[in-house]
């Protein structure tokens, strides 16, 4: 009896452990799952902000990008005593998978390009009750796949190309230059159609027509279609984009003050609400880092720094009314510049050498050190670009006399006297306006990180002749190999990787 | 049975000896008679003694008395289970006293398998035993460091850092993860981490191949570290107690002094044609005198057992306290434990349950490559002070110009940050058994283990490197708890049938984890005008962030096994495991893992005669085991809805949310695939030991988050997936001899050697190769083997640079100079590129070793571990630094670099600024990482028992050693015994924190 009673509850006890096996459902507390999301439009709104997220990472403009733009051409260059830092702006490449010089905006490139993806993969199949919405969405992923794909082109040329979700065991092939231009035009052309001309005060800052337009002028430009890019530039200066004027006063557009301006194209849009990391946490921040790496010695960490050739650039043509540039002023820290305009840096007089000069554009200035969290928001195409680009591509069509108007109108703010009558002897003359033009360009655009898909599309980096020359300016160019470095190795982690993936020419 | 002996050792007592009393013709046969007792004096009953040659013979009685008629030149044997035989010539004796020795490496031995026991000498499978003394001598802050150089197959890297758990690995790299084996305390399925007091423990046993370790099942893939912890014994209540006290220190650089640094900076920019720096001559540190320091370590223990005759306790309190090596690093643990057991008829019931409270603090800066006092000390130079009141916070650090370094200083971040962590955990477990039948038994078994942390950071204001941005002061503090609740049942079925023994266990078991956290982090922290110190509770201050999260897993198995043995001459094992685990998809939750081993006692064999072997075993087994060896919700696709964006005209922040990591839903069981050949051999009374093992362990479907492409986008780790098969052929042997050569003098020897051959059979998700940092993990190579550039010397001239030419005439390295490192064009294209790296050697050693010996005389005792690894590449991160000369830091005292003046030297030019001589992918960093060293010496007094009895001691021992007073290595980094985490970085050496050099003194006593 005693046994049959022991045995029972031995029988029970192992029952009892049988019954158990549903907890191995363990559902995970923590997040949603990918198939309980993409359901609403809220969903599809808060997917396409993703994409614009990326702005705050450290590969993309939240830091790198103005290393790989700002500082390989020759607008700046880098002291770091971080050797391999600075040898990634004098093409220096040695360990083709430096993190910071390469991979790190090879990858976030991607990831920005892998949000987009999945928006415009689910995104479709979600109802809304107002369709327009849903294809202004689709519109501004469109518009933000185009955007890296084209500034990963301007990097590294022979991309994949990815346009589905992102998956694990994916080889993606190699597509030339041409083929990513393809996609390229076909996203930004798709979202020209889908975007507003403007937005409402609480959406500002999202891409509009104008700035789909204006991708396109700069994609048509790296092409030299000449034409097409003139149709997408006009839209933006005569026709239905015409919505967009110079601000009064330059500096406007290089601070926190008068933000989303009429000047503004496109604008990254940054702030100092979260003063977190770089990384997906929940206080990451949504600032830009470029000024704590730009600010001089003692100040930030003085990673990069302005060619000094910058300096009498601005100071060989003075305003109609005899004075310095003011450009210079907003543009540059460089030695002469409490004497020539009364202002300190950071609140300190010139302590750095004599022939070493800082960007200014995006610093904060107002106060004595900098940080990781700026909230200045990066105006990455503003019109008095445009209106460059404007001259620039009527002058390649023969229509040099037309051109004139357009620079004029960059030249009227920063009080210069009009082109024809400070440089007569161009006239018509289509190189000579070019050359001038490139001149223009940079006391305008300096450190607006335009310079180097300007030096590429101007040929300037396809001869040695030219390299040269370059290399008096940026003797950073000495080590420039024609046919080369025009672009970056691919991360040899990923060549290593993927069987249809080739490194670039020569590396 | 009924009868309760008196007899220590409790066991059964079997008679195989026919008594025969027969006639006893010869004149010249007296009678011998007298006491058999054990070293404590105890009388052993039932002892069979013989007249060695006859088939006279007898048995003692019950208190040990016996007589025996012999020859005055006879020899009689006296055996008895559980003691060495001892034979003794007669010699005209009559009576004749004896105490047997108990035979400490008996065959008897009882080995833990893991639901049951099994004697040793029916081993099937690979088991390494380590007795506690050896551990409890050394002074460790882990079970794993205890365990180094004892047990073949069984790697131990352990570090100096206060808290520091060491890395252990059994039998290789077996899965990519994580090495560290399952631990198993007392029935609970654990960690042996800092918080468990190794004073506790009463014996280990080490499962080494899949055989052994089956029963466990998923996640002993690595091995099963078996601990038991002490129990009381039967009698009054006995009260140890020991104390230890550690002097310790770490090894230091050999760094160039002021004037050195000066010199050698100097030259570097000069090299380069830059001006030099304004170095400040007025100063001149020694950061490793700043930073470093002699620790201390305190080890205190007290500990109170007895029992009756159904009841056991065993009562440990432990005081465990190591100040660091590094300024502001310190541990302190405060354990309890209490086990008791007790019994009535057929039901007994125990619980064992561990009580600690651990406190680290740690030294560090979110910045990986600052905080770490062993790279800060070599970055900073000899010019920069400690402090300079112009600086934010008032520490020294480099300045433009004047010190170009980005080096942190280590005192600034001592005193910036704080960084505490601190940990009450509750570790125990409660069984009951029924024995309801001699022959079956049932075990509940419920374990619990809850671990309360806390975690707290604070950053002060103020910078600690050049150029630093303006940071906030902030404070992170998390509160966690884990759990793990293990509810096991199992039956016991153990019976002989004549020669067939049989026993049979058939359990299952259920398992679930679970662990929540929650943090906060503010900043800009109130000061309080009256202390000057931060208010740093979560109250105050701004940019509030708080956070938590819970993770929880489920694992439930059915386990059985079939131990057979026939005649004690065939052995056989056999183990069926079935496993579910949640952390798997619902397609891929189950897994079935089957092993069978076998064994042949030759030495049993009526037709085995041989004198001398006294014991002979072969075995071969074969297992399975499956590993889940991931983290929880790893094959589910999640969301992240942290982000947002900053928009509009008020610049608001609009929520964000997409998918940033890819999963991999298809992730199944890793499953390795272990063959073992073994064989046992016992000489000379098994006073000569030996054991060897040949394995081939095949990991098939490794879990292991290789790096996916960049272009997937992927961010927030790598995905895990099924990514590899790996396999390891290893061979291990172990020889120990110990013989008694008198009551007074002893000695014990062993020596035990392993090597490895690790070798990866093929990569997943297509890919070919798997190349990481400076080592590449190619199919059919071992795992991260170095892949860099090679070196040819130097160039002299440049005539040498203009004739260094490829077949086709182009000069390969146009740009050297005279002094600079002449690299090996590999693909013969002109120019030194990635494509000229190639596989120039292994991480791996050769093979290793551990040399332990033993004496004793009269009341002194001494022992002595050694450790030994020979021929493994290492890449020395320190050479790597100092040597660069691109870069400023500090550097090496005594190099010679190359100068038209000095060419006869291996040290390139050195050159400020161009990375061409300093570029960390070559083999000038490599180095041969063989070591040996004495790991432990230590030698020890018992008082003897005359003088305790007058004190009322049963003991008082006192005790010195020393652990790493000796290392015999050309390696020129710190410590050659470092260790990486990272399996493909195995043999990377940087910064890591060196073992350190101890001298302690120990005193333990008992009444």
């Amino acid at each position: 009896m005693k046994k049959t009673t022991t045995l029972s509850i031995l029988a029970s006890c192992l029952l009892a452990m049988f019954s158990c096996e549903n907890d191995l459902d363990v559902e995970n507390p923590n997040s949603l799952t990918v198939d309980q999301f993409w359901q609403t439009p809220e969903d599809a709104q808060q997917g396409v902000n993703s994409i614009y997220a990326m702005f705050y990472k450290d590969g993309t403009w939240a830091r790198w990008m103005y290393f790989r733009l700002d500082l390989t051409s020759d607008e700046g260059f880098s002291k770091s005593p971080w050797v391999e830092l600075a040898d990634w702006t004098r093409f220096s490449y040695i360990n083709y998978d430096f993190w910071e010089g390469n991979n790190v905006t090879w990858r976030d490139n991607y990831k920005a390009i892998f949000r987009a993806n999945q928006v415009l993969a689910y995104v479709p199949d979600i109802e809304f009750s107002d369709e327009h919405k849903k294809q202004e969405l689709l519109g501004e992923a469109k518009f933000m796949r185009g955007f890296y794909y084209y500034y990963t082109a301007l990097l590294w040329e022979n991309i994949p190309i990815v346009l589905n979700p992102s998956t694990t065991t994916e080889l993606p092939k190699q597509a030339t230059l041409e083929e990513v231009h393809q996609q390229i035009e076909a996203d930004l052309n798709d979202a020209f159609n889908a975007l507003p001309p403007q937005w409402d005060d609480a959406n500002l800052g999202r891409p509009t027509k104008g700035a789909a337009k204006a991708m396109l002028a700069k994609l048509y430009m790296q092409q030299h279609q000449w034409e097409k890019a003139e149709a997408a530039l006009a839209y933006l200066i005569s026709g239905e984009g015409a919505l967009y004027s110079l601000v009064n006063n330059f500096a406007d557009n290089f601070t926190a003050a008068n933000e989303n301006n009429s000047e503004s194209v496109f604008e990254i849009q940054y702030g100092d609400h979260n003063l977190g990391g770089t990384g997906e946490t929940q206080d990451a921040a949504v600032s830009t880092t470029r000024s704590q790496f730009f600010a001089p010695r003692n100040i930030g960490w003085s990673d990069g720094q302005a060619r000094f050739w910058l300096v009498d650039a601005f100071k060989q043509e003075k305003t109609a009314d005899d004075k310095i540039d003011e450009r210079l002023r907003y543009s540059l820290y460089y030695p002469d510049l409490t004497a020539d305009f009364g202002d300190l840096i950071y609140g300190r007089e010139w302590e750095w050498d004599d022939d070493e000069c800082w960007f200014r554009k995006y610093q904060r200035n107002d106060r004595t050190t900098e940080d990781y969290f700026n909230p200045i928001n990066y105006r990455l195409i503003r019109y008095a670009d445009i209106l460059l680009r404007y001259a620039e591509v009527l002058n390649e069509l023969g229509r040099t006399s037309e051109a004139y108007t357009y620079v004029d109108q960059v030249r009227e703010r920063a009080g210069m006297r009009p082109l024809a009558e400070a440089y007569p002897s161009i006239g018509n003359d289509k190189q000579a306006f070019l050359e001038r033009l490139k001149t223009e360009r940079v006391l305008e655009l300096v450190g607006e990180s335009v310079r180097w898909e300007d030096l590429k599309r101007w040929g300037d980096l396809d001869s040695q002749a030219a390299v040269d020359e370059i290399a008096k300016r940026d003797p950073d160019f000495e080590n420039f190999e024609v046919g080369k470095h025009i672009r970056m190795p691919i991360p040899l982690s990923d060549v290593n990787n993927n069987p249809n993936l080739d490194q670039n020419p020569d590396y | 049975m009924k009868i309760k002996l008196n007899s220590k050792t409790g066991f059964r007592i079997i008679f195989f000896l026919t008594v025969l009393w027969g006639q006893c013709a010869l004149a010249q046969q007296t009678t011998v008679s007298g006491t058999v007792t054990d070293a404590d004096g105890i009388p052993i009953p039932f002892v069979n003694i013989i007249v060695k040659g006859s088939s006279t013979g007898t048995s003692a009685d019950m208190d040990g008395n016996y007589s025996i008629p012999a020859a005055p030149d006879a020899t009689l044997v006296f055996s008895y289970v559980g003691f060495k035989t001892q034979e003794i010539e007669v010699n005209n004796r009559i009576q004749i006293n004896l105490q047997l020795q108990e035979d400490v490496s008996a065959l008897e031995e009882v080995v833990v398998v893991g639901y049951g026991t099994q004697q040793k000498k029916d081993l099937t499978s690979a088991i390494s035993l380590v007795k506690s003394e050896q551990i409890q001598k050394r002074q460790t802050t882990t079970v794993a460091e205890g365990l180094q150089g004892l047990a073949p197959g069984v790697n131990v890297r352990g570090g100096g850092q206060p808290g520091q758990e060491a890395t252990i690995q059994i039998r290789g790299l077996k899965n990519l993860q994580s090495a560290n084996p399952l631990y198993v305390i007392d029935g609970l399925i654990t960690t042996a981490n800092r918080d468990f007091n190794p004073n506790d423990i009463e014996s280990i046993q080490i499962l080494k191949d899949a055989a052994a370790a089956a029963i466990y099942g998923s996640r002993a893939a690595n091995g099963v570290v078996i601990i038991t912890t002490k129990k009381g014994k039967q009698g009054p209540l006995q009260v140890t107690a020991s104390s230890k006290m550690s002097l310790t220190s770490v090894p230091r650089y050999d760094l160039a002094g002021q004037e050195e640094f000066v010199r050698l900076n100097n030259m570097a920019y000069d090299n380069a044609g830059e001006p030099r720096q304004n170095l400040d001559l007025s100063v001149n540190t020694d950061w490793q005198d700043v930073v470093f320091r002699t620790g201390l370590i305190q080890d205190h223990n007290v500990s109170f057992s007895g029992g009756g005759e159904n009841s056991s306790y065993f009562i440990s309190a432990n005081y465990f306290g190591n100040k660091g090596t590094v300024i502001d690093t310190d541990f302190d643990r405060v354990s309890l434990r209490v086990n008791t057991s007790g019994k009535k008829g057929i039901f007994s019931v125990g619980e064992n349950l561990a009580l600690s409270n651990a406190k680290t603090n740690e030294i560090g800066s979110p910045a990986a490559d600052r905080g770490n006092p062993f790279i800060d000390v070599i970055r900073m130079f000899p010019t920069v002070p400690v402090y300079d009141e112009n600086n934010p916070g008032g520490y020294g650090y480099g300045k433009p110009d004047v010190a170009n370094t980005f080096g942190a200083n280590p005192v600034a971040i001592a005193n910036l940050i704080d960084q505490e962590m601190e940990n009450f955990r509750i570790r125990g477990n409660l069984w009951a058994e029924i024995d309801p039948f001699p022959f079956l038994k049932y075990r509940f078994n419920f374990g619990y283990e809850t671990s309360f942390d806390n975690y707290f950071y604070l950053r002060r204001k103020g910078n600690w490197t050049m150029n630093q941005a303006d940071e906030p002061s902030m404070t992170n503090q998390n509160k966690a708890q884990s759990m793990t609740t293990l509810i096991e049942n199992t039956i016991s079925f153990n019976k002989d049938f004549g020669k067939h023994h049989v026993n049979l266990v058939a359990g299952m078991t259920y398992q679930k984890d679970r662990y929540e956290q929650i943090n906060g982090t503010k900043r800009n922290l109130l000061t309080n005008p009256n202390t000057g110190s931060y208010f740093d509770v979560l109250d105050l201050g701004s940019e509030g962030v708080v956070g938590g999260f819970r993770n929880e897993s489920v694992l439930i198995s059915y386990l059985g096994r079939l131990e057979y043995n026939y005649d004690n001459r065939y052995l056989l094992n056999a183990v069926f495991r079935r496993d579910g685990s949640s952390k798997f998809s619902d397609t891929h939750k189950w897994g079935n893992f089957p092993s069978i081993s076998a064994g042949w006692r030759i030495s049993n064999e009526k037709f085995f005669d041989l004198k001398d072997v006294s014991d002979l075993k072969l075995r071969l087994s074969y297992g399975e085991l499956g590993s889940g060896n991931i983290p929880d919700y790893e094959y589910m696709i999640f969301i992240n809805t942290l982000g947002s964006m900053v928009a509009g005209k008020d610049q608001v922040l609009y929520p964000a949310a997409t998918q940033i990591r890819l999963a991999n839903p298809e992730l199944r069981w890793e499953t390795l695939k272990q063959t073992n050949i073994g064989i046992d051999l016992g000489l000379f009374d098994n006073s000569l030991q030996i054991t060897a093992d040949y394995f081939i362990a095949r990991t098939e479907d490794v879990l292991f988050g290789f790096p996916i492409l960049l272009s997937t986008g992927n961010d927030g780790g790598n995905p895990i997936t099924n990514a590899a098969t790996v396999e390891n052929k290893g061979f291990e042997f172990n020889a120990a001899y110990n013989h008694v050569v008198n009551d007074d003098f002893s000695f014990n020897a062993s020596i035990n050697f392993n090597t490895l051959k690790n070798k990866l059979i093929k990569l997943g998700n297509g890919f070919n190769e798997s190349i990481q940092g400076n080592t590449v993990t190619r199919a059919g190579q071992p795992v991260g083997m170095w892949y860099v550039l090679q070196t040819d010397g130097l160039f002299q001239s440049a005539e040498e640079v203009s004739n260094y030419t490829n077949s086709e005439g182009k000069i390969i390295m146009p740009d050297a100079q005279p002094g600079d490192i002449r690299f090996v064009d590999l693909n013969d294209d002109g120019q030194i590129t990635n494509e000229d790296k190639d596989v120039v050697d292994s991480p791996w050693p050769d093979f290793e070793m551990g040399f332990n010996a033993g004496a004793q005389y009269k009341n002194f005792d001494f022992s002595m571990n050694w450790i030994g690894s020979f021929g493994a590449t290492v890449y020395n991160g320190f050479r790597s630094t100092v040597d660069r000369f691109d870069d400023d830091t500090n550097y090496r005292s005594g190099i010679q670099p190359w100068t038209p003046e000095n060419p006869d030297t291996n040290f390139p030019r050195v050159v400020k600024g161009t990375s061409l001589n300093a570029r960390g992918d070559s083999d000038r960093w490599l180095e041969d990482g063989s070591f040996v060293r004495l790991k432990y010496i230590g030698v020890g007094y018992n008082v003897p028992n005359q003088v305790l009895e007058k004190i009322g001691f049963s003991k008082l021992r006192i005790s010195l050693s020393g652990q790493n007073l000796l290392t015999f290595t050309k390696y020129g980094g710190l410590d050659p015994e470092f260790s990486n985490s990272n399996p493909f970085q195995r043999g990377v050496d940087f910064g890591a924190f060196p073992n350190l050099r101890t001298y302690s003194i120990g005193v333990e006593l008992g009444f």
